[in-house]
This record gives structure tokens, sequence and C-alpha cells, in this order.
């Protein structure tokens, strides 16, 4: 029997970004907040700690940060009349657990969506007519607007501490910023982080031949930095060791970084860590939550009622938790009814590997994880694509965020994948070798979806989540055309050797691409085409609001976490203000 | 010994001519205990050893008036050891003086005074001398332990990180990268220099946050701590 716990206000589900900002706002309104985080607690001070932090066959080989897979695998299949299969080991994406989320393992790359994208169907059907798009695309409006987002930008990069470069104050172009940027109301927190050797090279040849480059946005400080909340951060120490890892300098923004602390002073907050939540429950009419179930860490189960339940974990596990409770309908792609699953999204992602001469000394090891150059030039619908037969697009970045020696050994093609010839090829261009890493929009298809797997469940019973995908044409074709576009500027940084090696189908899921995964509990104004209204409260079950990259009605170019961070804040205001004096619908 | 005498050898009879007596002052200074390598070029050492016995006609005072010619200077404190300490460490930190970054008035007159080529000798001469330390002060188990706690582990209610995440394991430093050794150089030094940190006399932003975080008795302990540890092999 499940032991049933005191009522609280709100519970959420997963102490990330979104979890602990949550949280913090709402324990400050007062509400008694319990937080649910699966996975362990950590602190920067003693859990990132170096030498051990910098542990790459533990934590980049081994996973050490993400989902136990032997606990909570998910199950893939390109296509809906295939068997999906679990994944044994994560390779493609990294789901992160634990407390503090992915903002824990993240590389800090901070980037605002473009106008555009929150208008999309209606600014490409505009733009280009409706014929532009393949039949089986299915793109839409997110219900909410840049302008709306903005002031949320602004709040969730103060929080940060974003370094970086205005290109387009209130309207005004910037020297130095990305001029094709969206219009922000200030200037960055912090400037930019200094440029690689590499990004140096990138940066003149960009210019050229007539393109826009600019150093990233970042989440990584470039000097000491005092938040609002009273946080402060370090300045980066360029150790190469971000993505995948904490960050023993307090210099990476992170939920512990910049807010963590601040919620778990406050007496209204209770933290429950290794808290494995099973479903969210539902009352008879099945249109109200009362609470959720979990179990801890000795088998113990629990019902933890509460008035409101914050559902904040990873993407997907978003999703799943949306289905194992059965709030909204599940999709079926056949008929294309149902919701919850639908728009399910991925990153176009490609890389130009540069090889340079061996008298260029990159360094590239001297790297934060978002120190990179980049145009923007090719991003989304910076440019006309009205002759080429596709929508979207990528920002081309040059500039590593590491050169862990286990893990970074571009050799060029034709080199023997192990033994001397591998080693020697190694040895030869570990340090005059640069990567061009490009980040592709993702086009939600008709027939890319999430479910739950018929036939395999995780340690608790439940089952997994099911992922049918598979790159839809259209993003192929962007990424034939951008790769090269980006070959060419490698060209003109004088390589030896470019390696033009545009995205192509079938996803697999047995490299690493990405870890932006996005949708299948879709923001919108239209519930049958949206899981959650735009201020991301479910249509079904008003007192459950989902707030995670599972919003996204299709993927950007650009890296899911700021915009993420915009949807957390419009979402926070909107329960204070809102929600909180008048509890229910709120579209 | 003999590398002593190799590195004379080196050296056109003219230059012998000239720092004969320095030498004569160098070999008596380092005994048997120290030892100077020869990866600095002949010429660069030549200009080094001058500088380190008799300063130069520009102004600059001989370094080894305070911090010896093994760099161990004087064991107080007051000035700190450089043997072996990182070459472009020491040359960044001499530019540093010059310019007014770093600020002290006993040594920004002398790195004034010396021209880059002379920064950088020098910075390679201690670099690559090698001295065995003298026995370090004793200290309370319970402030050297503390010491270890914020060199290893950092103190999270202070949000301070390890000292070791930059300095590395034992503070032994990051010779190529320029971050400087902590092992075995003198507490009293290591303490006063996060006090310079702390008041904006020295400038780094990644000191900055430690620097005012750290409360006076964590300084001590750490610095204490650092005192007692082994001193980094010269490589």
């Amino acid at each position: 029997m499940p032991q049933t716990l005191k009522e609280v206000d709100v519970v959420v589900i997963g102490v990330g970004f979104a979890g602990s900002i949550l949280a913090k706002e709402l324990a400050a309104s007062g509400l008694k907040v319990v937080g649910l985080e699966r996975g362990h607690s950590r602190h920067s001070v003693p859990d990132f700690q170096a030498p051990a932090i910098h542990d790459e066959l533990k934590y980049s080989i081994r996973k050490g940060m993400m989902q136990d897979v032997t606990r909570e695998a998910m199950t893939f299949r390109n296509h809906y009349r295939e068997v999906a299969l679990p994944m044994r080991q994560w390779e493609a994406f990294l789901p992160g657990t634990g407390l503090g989320g992915c903002g824990v393992h993240w590389n800090g790359q901070s980037w605002r969506y473009h106008e555009e994208e929150f208008i999309y169907k209606t600014h490409i059907e505009q733009r280009y007519g409706k014929k532009i798009l393949d039949p089986d695309l299915r793109i839409q409006d997110w219900g909410v607007t840049y302008q709306e987002l903005e002031p949320y930008y602004d709040r969730f990069e103060y929080l940060l501490g974003v370094c970086g470069k205005a290109g387009n104050l209130n309207g005004e172009i910037e020297a130095g910023g990305n001029p094709l940027e969206a219009p922000r109301s200030r200037e960055y927190p912090n400037p930019p982080m200094k440029e690689q050797y590499s990004g140096a090279l990138f940066r003149k040849a960009a210019l050229e031949l007539g393109y826009h480059p600019f150093l990233q946005p970042s989440g990584n400080m470039t000097r000491p930095y005092t938040n609002p909340e009273g946080m402060t951060l370090n300045p980066c120490a360029y150790c190469g060791f971000c993505e995948r890892y904490g960050c023993e300098h307090f210099a990476k923004a992170s939920p512990q970084t910049v807010i963590l602390p601040v919620l778990m002073k406050n007496p209204n907050f209770e933290l429950r860590t290794e808290s494995q939540v099973l479903k969210i429950n539902l009352d008879s009419t099945g249109k109200k939550a009362t609470g959720v179930s979990y179990m801890d860490a000795q088998g113990r189960e629990f019902e933890q009622p509460a008035s409101l339940v914050l559902l904040t974990a990873f993407a997907l596990n978003d999703v799943r938790m949306l289905l194992l409770s059965g709030i909204g309908k599940p999709y079926d792609p056949t008929t294309e009814t149902g919701v919850v699953g639908r728009n399910y999204a991925y990153q176009t992602q490609s890389y130009v590997p540069t090889f340079l001469g061996e008298d260029v000394h990159l360094n590239s090891y001297m790297a934060g994880g978002a120190s990179g150059t980049v145009i923007d030039d090719f991003s989304v619908d910076n440019f006309d694509h009205s002759s080429l037969g596709f929508i979207g697009g990528c920002y081309v970045l040059c500039g590593s965020t590491n050169a862990r020696p286990v893990e970074f050994h571009p050799t060029p093609p034709g080199t023997p994948r192990w033994g001397r010839k591998w080693k020697d090829a190694v040895r030869r261009h570990y340090n005059h070798t640069a990567i061009f890493n490009l980040s592709g929009t993702s086009t939600s298809m008709r027939g890319n979806y999430l479910d739950l797997d018929p036939t395999y469940r995780d340690a608790w019973g439940l089952p997994l989540l099911r992922i049918t995908f598979d790159f839809p044409d259209n993003d192929v074709r962007m990424s034939r055309f951008v790769t090269h576009k980006a070959s060419e500027i490698a060209q003109q940084m004088g390589a030896k050797t470019v390696v033009d090696s545009p995205r192509t189908g079938p996803f697999t899921t047995t490299s690493y691409q990405s870890t932006h995964n996005t949708g299948g509990a879709v923001i919108g104004a239209d519930p049958s085409t949206s899981v959650v209204n735009r201020y991301c409260q479910s249509w079904d079950v008003p007192n459950v609001f989902v707030v995670g990259a599972c919003n996204y009605p299709q993927n950007s170019s650009y890296n899911p976490t700021l915009t993420l961070g915009a949807l957390i804040y419009w979402t926070a205001d909107a329960l204070k203000t809102r929600y909180l004096k008048r509890p229910g619908p709120l579209v | 010994m003999t590398k002593i005498h190799s590195t004379v050898r080196a050296m056109s009879v003219l230059s012998i001519a000239r720092v004969f007596a320095a030498v004569i002052i160098v070999a008596s200074y380092l005994a048997a205990q120290t030892t100077i390598s020869n990866k600095t070029t002949p010429n660069e050492s030549q200009i080094a050893v001058r500088i380190v016995a008799e300063g130069t006609t520009r102004g600059a005072v001989a370094c080894a008036r305070c911090h010896g010619f093994d760099g161990a200077s004087d064991g107080s404190g007051a000035f700190p050891r450089l043997d072996g300490q990182s070459a472009p460490y020491l040359a960044d930190q001499l530019r540093r003086f010059a310019s007014g970054d770093r600020q002290n008035a006993l040594m920004q007159p002398i790195a004034k005074a010396l021209k880059d080529d002379e920064i950088g000798a020098v910075a390679q001469y201690y670099a690559h001398v090698h001295t065995v330390p003298l026995p370090s002060r004793p200290v309370p188990a319970q402030l050297r332990d503390r010491g270890k706690q914020v060199a290893e582990v950092g103190d999270l209610s202070v949000r301070v990180q390890a000292c070791e995440s930059c300095h590395g394991p034992n503070g032994e430093g990051e010779p190529v990268s320029g971050v400087p050794y902590l092992g075995g150089q003198y507490s009293h030094y290591i303490g006063v220099q996060i006090q310079m940190f702390r008041q904006g006399y020295r400038k780094s932003q990644q000191m900055i946050v430690p620097a005012h975080n750290l409360s006076e008795q964590d300084i001590t302990a750490v610095a204490a701590y650092f005192e007692q540890a082994p001193r980094p092999a010269v490589k």
C-alpha cells in the first residue's frame, strides 16, 4: 500500500533548470513546494571536484551523468511499421539525470530563437507559399510570440550571466555582435568569451566570403558575475570539460550555480532526491490532477497529494509521464489524431572536419563549451529559400568545445580505424584539425512521434518510451546545401583536406549528434494540434503544467536551453499573476 | 656542479671574463644542493646569470639580493621562492610589475628596468633552478587539516572551489600554461598574496571570488597547508 503524505500546494517533477526556477518562484510566493528528483543530489563542491571530474572514461564514455539505461531505457525505430528495440547505451543523445538535470552537463550555448520561428507556419507560407512544404511536414506556430517572450529571455540571460555581444539592440544593429539576431532589449550581462585560434581563422575566411561572423553567446563566465538572485559565478578557465561534465569552478551557469542555493534556503521548499515518479494521479473525472505517485530509493511507494503539478523533467520523459498518466490523447500517425507524442523533432547536425597544415597549431583543448565563432547567415530562414526546395538551415560554428584526449582524434578519410597507421594519423592531425559544427533545424513530420512501447518495460514495470524518427527528406536536402557552404569556408581557410559530410538518413542512435530532443508535448493555440496552451498548461488537465523542450512544435537551428528559460519565466509569471488568483484554464 | 660547468663551457671567452666573478658567487651559493639545468640557450643563460648576480646597467637590482641564486629567497616569506616556478608565470608577473597591473613598490622599478628578452631570460633561469627545500615550520594539525580541505575540496558554504582545481594536486602548478605552484611556497607569502588579490593590488579574474570569500582564518590555513605540501619535481 502506498503511503499517503501530507498534501502540499505544488509538486515539481524533475529538478533541473525548469524545476528549480519554477519551484523558487512559487515557494517565494508562499506556496509549499516539493521537488521530486529521480537522481542524486549533487553540488559544485564537492561533487564536481578536479581532478576526479575530468574522468573521460566515467563521464564521456560511460555517460556517468546520464539516465541509468539499465533501469530506464527508451526504444527506437525509424518508421512506425518497424519494431522498435531498446537502446542499451546512450550515444546519439544524452538524457541527464540528477539534481540540476542537463543544466549540469550542458555546454552553455545560449541562443535566442528568431522572431519568425514562433510564427513559423504563417511565416513560411507567407514568404514562399504552401508549395515549398513537402506534404508530410507538420510545422506550426507556437501560439506565443517572440515579442511576448523577449522580457523572459532577458530575465533568463541575466540569471545565467550569458556572455556575448548584442548584434541587434532594440532594432539598432550593433558592431561586433550577430547582426541577424532578433532584437534584444538590452546588452548581454557579460562580454563574450576569448576567441579560439581556429575561430579566428574561420572569422577571417567567413568575412572574405561576405558572411557575418561573431562569437557565440556563452553560459560560461568571462568575469566574476553576481546574478539578480545574489549568486556569484567565477570566470571560466577554458579547461575543455563542459559538455558531459560538471564545472568545478562555479563558472558554468547551472541550477547549482545560479538558483538552487536560493531555493534550498526557502523553508517552503523541500527537495526529495532519488524519488522516481511513477505517474500523475487524476481524480475520477480525469480532468484534475490530485498529486503524484513515486517510489524512493528503498522501494517504498508514496502518494504525494498536491493541488498543482509541474512536469519539468527531460523533454522525452515529460512526454512519457503524460502518456503513463493518461493526460491528453496519444498521437496516432496513421489517423493523425491525438496530440501527445506528436511533432517529435531532433537536430539535423553535421560536421565539416577541416585538416589544416601541420604548421597551424590550434591548441583546441583550450576551450569553453561555448567559445566558438559562428555565422548565422544560413540559420532557419535567414536566407532566401524560394529556389532551394527546402526550408530551414543551420548555424555554422568553428571552434572546439574540447580536445579531450580519449574522445578527440580526428583523422582524414582513408585512415585505418586502429593500429599504427591510425595512431600516426592522430598524432599528425590532433593539433591541426578544426571541426565545423553545423546545428540544423529539424522539421516536424507526420511519421515522427513518441508513444509507449508495447513490449519493453523499465525497472518499475512501466512501459518504456518508444521513439519513431527518421530525417525528413527536407532536412537532408537542407543539410546538403548548408554543409557545402560550410565546406567552402573551410577551403577558404586554406585547409589541406575538407570533408564535406552532410547529414544523411537513416537516423541512427549509435553515434552522438545532439541531445536536443524536442516536441511531443507541443505548445499552441489549437488543442487539436497541441498538448499545452500558450502558458504551457495542459489543455486536458488544467492543474498540470508541462515546461520543457517538449513544448517546441519543431526544432530550431539553435540549442534549446535559452528558449526553454524564456518559457520557464513566462510560465512562472502566468502562474503567479493569473493562475494562483483563479485556478483553472488560462485560455 | 657538472651542469654548471657545462653551462660555463658553452659561454664565449669574453662572457666568461665578464661574469667570472658572478659564477663564483653562484657556485658558492648553490653548493651541492642546487643544480641549474642548461635548457636555456647559452646566450639567454649568460644574460640571466649576469642579471641575477649583478643586476643591469639600466638600474635593475640583482635578483639574488632578495631571491638568492637558488631562488629560495630568505625564508621569511616576505619574498617568494622562485626556484622551479613556471617560466611563463614568472615572465608574466615581471611584465605586470612593470605595467603596474601588479602593484609592488619594490618590484616595479626593477621590472621596468628589464628589457623584454631579459625578463624572459631571468624567468628561464629561476624556472630551471632546483633547490632542496628547507624543512617547513610546524603547523597545528587542525589548521593544516582545514587548509587541506579548502585546497583539495573547497567549501560550498562560501562558494569557493578547491584551489587544486587550477593549481593542481599538492599545488604543483601548471608550468606550461603559467599557473604558479603553491606547494612548498612560503605560507606568509601565499597569505599576503591572497590579501593582495582581495584588495585589487593583484589582478586575476580567477582569484577575485576565492580571495573575497575565504575567511582570514581559512587564508592562514590554506597557506600553511601549501607550505607543507611537497615541492613539484623540476621537469
